[in-house]
């Protein structure tokens, strides 16, 4: 009965997400296109100024490129060739970087992404909500003050300005970290202690200040959930009959982590977005750098593929969240049988 | 995605063993200003290539050089002209492919009928004037004009400049159903060059390249010095420039403000083309864009007064350092000696009443010509035409972030509100920007054209007023006329300077021309982009300079910058410049283009 519930309650939010999703790269592709310009503007110009080229030459690369493209057909051909490839893995070619596959754009930044921003995340929750839960553990003692206004403030920093903050003390006054960029501009990639520790060394900033800006969020959420948890029916019971506080604490601790879970789920589906802004203020070569390139120059099928991966991802996210959720909490399980 | 992570931690830490890769100082040239984005291709038949294809690695049978106005014969051995529409060209005995494969007469055949299958490629639009190519034997190579489209510069410059391309290859890509179009070349030991280098190393940050060490044409031209050409993919301008400034990059194409006090005030070992101002030799025409299909913009004085009130000299001083002197309103570029027989000096001092006949910034002369032609001034200062429409509200525009020409724009756009034409500035990014201009839907803009080569001024007149080239308002050309100027007349003289061999008939053309440009004035010659060039004495020397112009295109992304790396030392190894950078009567193997339109001349008879 149990499983048959379970599968009935997945097959719903499948059914649900894969509407969305149509949904949502049907938004993805109109977008861009909204913008007024023109994709091949950038090509043709670098060849019609840089390379002082033939006028017979240009002609030609604008042909061959609206053919790739297929610029010149209408709208609604354009959109179905673009849904049928791309639900066959086929996300077209870049503009600006043509001849290139979106795919190849995209998979070799996905390790950079996923190499700062899963640490920086999972960081940041673990110390966000062990300072929240202790915020709330010490109610009303400094220890809570500090917490929650050294969060409230960290938290509510713009992103960019802190980052540029952390350029700022730690690249350009100290002079002890480099302020941009995966690894030295001009060094080669290779499996060597100097690269690896220079690729650390450029690791720091943007992995500190992602933890640091995102620990407020989560400190504040946990505190306010414990404190929550802990006016329950259960835990007072608990402390009537004389539990010990740790004991009840750990109850109380663990409820309220669920919905925290949620949260640094769907945080992690969003991850191959990229920190947008972090990587844009670091120079860091990842998805969000790539996307912030691709917005700029309207590259409509890198923004796309991009969009596409991201999406696939915070919705795998988000049904695994479900699927989890079915599966640790009974009362997700009951009220579907209901 | 975990999994990953820990499969990446894993192999760092278990590879960090092996050797670290790094390029040796000394023999590698560091560049900036070539390429700002990752490396997409190195196959010439895909729509954009990666900076160095054209450069370094495929070579054509001739490299022109401006300044000697003559031709390095490359690939090439030897030309002859069989008749005034036949040239042969004979390939050196030497040339090889990097694979070992002899350069062929078929390899050149193959080339330009790949390009016209594809429409894209070496060559392209070849067969708009080449009517057939063909292999005489193994190493002679025939290339026929086409009689019903005369243009001797295009055969020419076809013939002798294009890049052939190994047949071998492209057969077997084309028998495995690959798309050449789409092929991207970029595996090092599968790359087949002409050129003395080839791809090293790349990724999002670099891209170096390195010298094949037993190039064929080693015993012919000697190697190029540099072992490694490294190009940096800088983040933006300024981190480029920093990097020119510390030394850290020998060979730049960069647009650096006040570039002089690199050396006045910093001492530093860097140094341009001039020693003094411009510093930059001319890269390309930059007008003043006037809409033609707007009236009243589009009227003739209103033209010539717009002329007569852009601030030549200021704006140049102010907003572009110095960097280029006004432009000549004949469109020649006279910066170019051997340029100046083309204008006619006569109708342009007469015009305008200066030592070479460029244009004065004079408002008041602006004024007087728009009170004559019936413009009348509105109670707003505003002058309305004699049928009462008024002239604006007009923009003038150029993409955001072009701040040296944002501050031009400033500028004309007060003097020209000063006598009467209400006009304002508009920056939009540059997708929007160029989308007005190549679809002919602007005002005014500031943009570029073409510059110098052996078929100037013929390249210039045919960008800017060659309707052939355009098309109809709302419709992109990104390939010319973009102010939509049509005037058969200028087509038929375009037609008759191109296929004529006599001197005379070609220069009466360009006269005539010039006499329509003052009548009609299509668009307003403003200054010149420059050929951004820089160089680091740090660790390489013999730069070519003004006091040493033994190579007229030395910027490293220009296409036919390859002898530059000839001519340069590293400078704990100083060797003498090569003697074949000079011309055929002096010793080297330089031809002069009058010397082959000569052969071309003789051969008719």
């Amino acid at each position: 009965m149990a499983s048959r519930s379970i599968v009935k309650y997945l097959a719903r939010r499948f059914v649900f997400l894969l509407v969305t999703y149509i949904v949502a790269t049907t938004i993805v592709f109109i977008l861009p296109r909204a913008i007024p310009g023109n994709p091949l503007a950038q090509i043709l110009s670098n060849l019609s100024r840089v390379a002082q080229a033939k006028p017979e030459l240009i002609r030609a690369a604008e042909r061959a490129l609206m053919e790739e493209f297929g610029l010149g057909k209408p709208w609604y051909v354009q959109y179905f060739e673009f849904v049928s490839k791309a639900f066959r893995g086929n996300l077209g070619t870049s503009i600006t970087f043509y001849p290139r596959k979106v795919v190849d754009l995209v998979i070799p930044v996905i390790p950079w992404t996923l190499m700062l921003l899963l640490p920086a995340t999972i960081v940041a929750w673990i110390l966000g909500n062990s300072l929240g839960a202790l915020a709330a553990y010490r109610r009303n003692t400094w220890v809570d003050k500090l917490v929650l206004n050294g969060s409230l403030v960290v938290s509510q920093i713009p992103y960019y300005w802190l980052g540029m903050l952390f350029i700022f003390f730690f690249g350009v006054r100290l002079g002890i970290l480099p302020t941009q960029g995966a690894y030295p501009q001009g060094m080669i990639p290779n499996w060597s202690w100097t690269f690896v520790l220079s690729v650390l060394k450029h690791y720091v900033l943007p992995f500190s200040s992602i933890v640091v800006s995102a620990l407020g969020g989560w400190a504040i959420g946990m505190r306010l959930m414990v404190i929550y948890e802990l006016g329950s029916d259960y835990a007072m019971f608990a402390e009537y009959i004389g539990m010990k506080d740790k004991r009840v604490f750990n109850y109380v601790f663990r409820n309220s982590l669920l919905p925290q879970i949620t949260g640094l789920a769907l945080q992690l589906g969003g991850i191959l977005g990229g920190s947008l802004i972090t990587e844009i203020v670091f120079n860091y070569p990842g998805t969000g750098y790539l996307l912030f390139r691709a917005l700029t120059t309207l590259d409509y099928p890198l923004i796309q593929g991009i969009f596409v991966i991201l999406i696939a991802s915070i919705y795998l996210a988000n049904f695994l969240v479900d699927f989890v959720y079915a599966v640790i909490d009974p009362r997700v399980r009951i009220g579907q049988e209901e | 995605m975990k999994k990953y992570l820990v499969l990446i931690l894993l192999s760092l830490v278990l590879a960090s063993a092996l050797a670290q890769v790094s390029l040796p100082r000394e023999e590698t040239v560091y560049v900036a200003g070539a390429i700002w984005g990752p490396a997409t291709t190195w196959n010439l038949y895909a729509a954009q290539s990666t900076w160095g294809t054209d450069q370094f690695l495929f070579i054509p049978a001739f490299i022109y050089d401006l300044g000697k106005d003559a031709w390095l014969p490359m690939i090439a051995e030897s030309y002859q002209f069989v008749d005034d529409k036949t040239l042969r060209i004979k390939i050196r005995e030497e040339a090889k492919w990097s694979d070992g494969t002899p350069i062929t007469a078929d390899d050149y055949v193959y080339t330009f009928e790949l390009t016209k299958k594809l429409g894209i490629g070496p060559g392209t639009g070849w067969n708009d004037y080449i009517e057939y190519v063909k292999a005489i034997d193994k190493k002679v190579v025939e290339f026929k004009a086409r009689t019903d489209n005369l243009n001797y510069f295009q055969f020419l410059s076809y013939a002798l400049g294009t890049d052939p391309m190994p047949k071998h290859v492209y057969e077997n890509l084309e028998k495995k159903g690959i798309n050449i179009r789409d092929w991207v070349n970029d595996d090092p030991k599968e790359q087949v060059v002409s050129g003395p280098y080839k791809l090293f190393y790349y990724d999002p940050n670099i891209l170096v390249y390195e010298r094949i060490d037993d190039w064929w044409g080693k015993d012919i031209f000697g190697l190029p010095r540099p072992k490694y050409i490294a190009h940096v993919i800088f983040k933006d301008n300024p981190a480029a420039s920093l990097a020119v400034e510390q030394g850290e990059v020998d060979w730049a194409g960069l647009f650096i403000p006040s570039v002089w006090e690199l050396w006045e005030k910093k001492k530093l070992p860097i140094g341009t083309w001039f020693k003094q101002k411009p510093y930059f030799l001319p890269a390309a025409l930059i007008l003043l864009y006037v809409n033609q299909t707007k009236y009243p913009l589009n009227d003739p004085n209103v033209k010539l007064a717009i002329a007569y009130a852009i601030p030549y000299q200021e704006m140049l001083e102010k907003a572009f350092f110095g960097y280029s002197i006004q432009a000549h309103p004949s469109m020649v570029i006279d910066l170019i000696e051997s340029n100046k027989q083309y204008i006619n000096y006569d109708l342009w001092k007469k015009a305008f009443g200066t030592a070479d006949g460029r244009i004065p910034t004079d408002l008041a002369k602006a004024n007087k010509i728009l009170d004559e032609a019936g413009f009348k001034k509105g109670r707003d200062g505003i002058r309305v035409a004699p049928d009462g429409t008024r002239l604006g509200p007009y923009t003038i525009s150029v993409p955001y972030g072009w701040t040296d020409w944002m501050m031009m724009c400033e500028m004309i756009a007060k003097n020209l509100r000063e006598i009467g034409i209400d006009v304002v500035t508009e920056f939009p990014d540059y997708s929007v920007w160029a989308d007005r201009m190549t679809k002919g839907t602007f005002d005014l803009i500031i943009s570029w054209s073409v510059g110098p080569g052996f078929d100037h001024p013929f390249n210039i007149y045919r960008f800017v007023l060659d309707k052939r080239l355009s098309a109809p308002v709302g419709e992109v050309t990104w390939a010319g006329d973009w102010e939509r100027y049509d005037n058969d007349e200028i087509i038929k003289l375009l037609d008759s300077a191109v296929s004529t061999l006599d001197p005379e008939v070609r220069k009466n053309a360009y006269y005539r021309i010039q006499e329509i440009i003052l009548r009609d004035m299509p668009s307003v010659p403003a200054f010149y982009t420059a050929h951004w060039y820089e160089y680091s004495e740090k660790y390489w020397i013999n730069w070519p300079s003004e006091n040493n112009p033994y190579w007229f295109r030395p910027s490293p992304w220009h296409a036919n910058t390859l002898p530059t790396l000839f001519g340069i030392s590293a400078k704990n190894n100083p060797q003498p410049i090569p003697k074949w950078f000079e011309t055929t009567d002096k010793g080297g193997f330089l031809i002069p283009t009058a010397k082959i339109f000569g052969d071309l001349q003789a051969s008719a008879k």
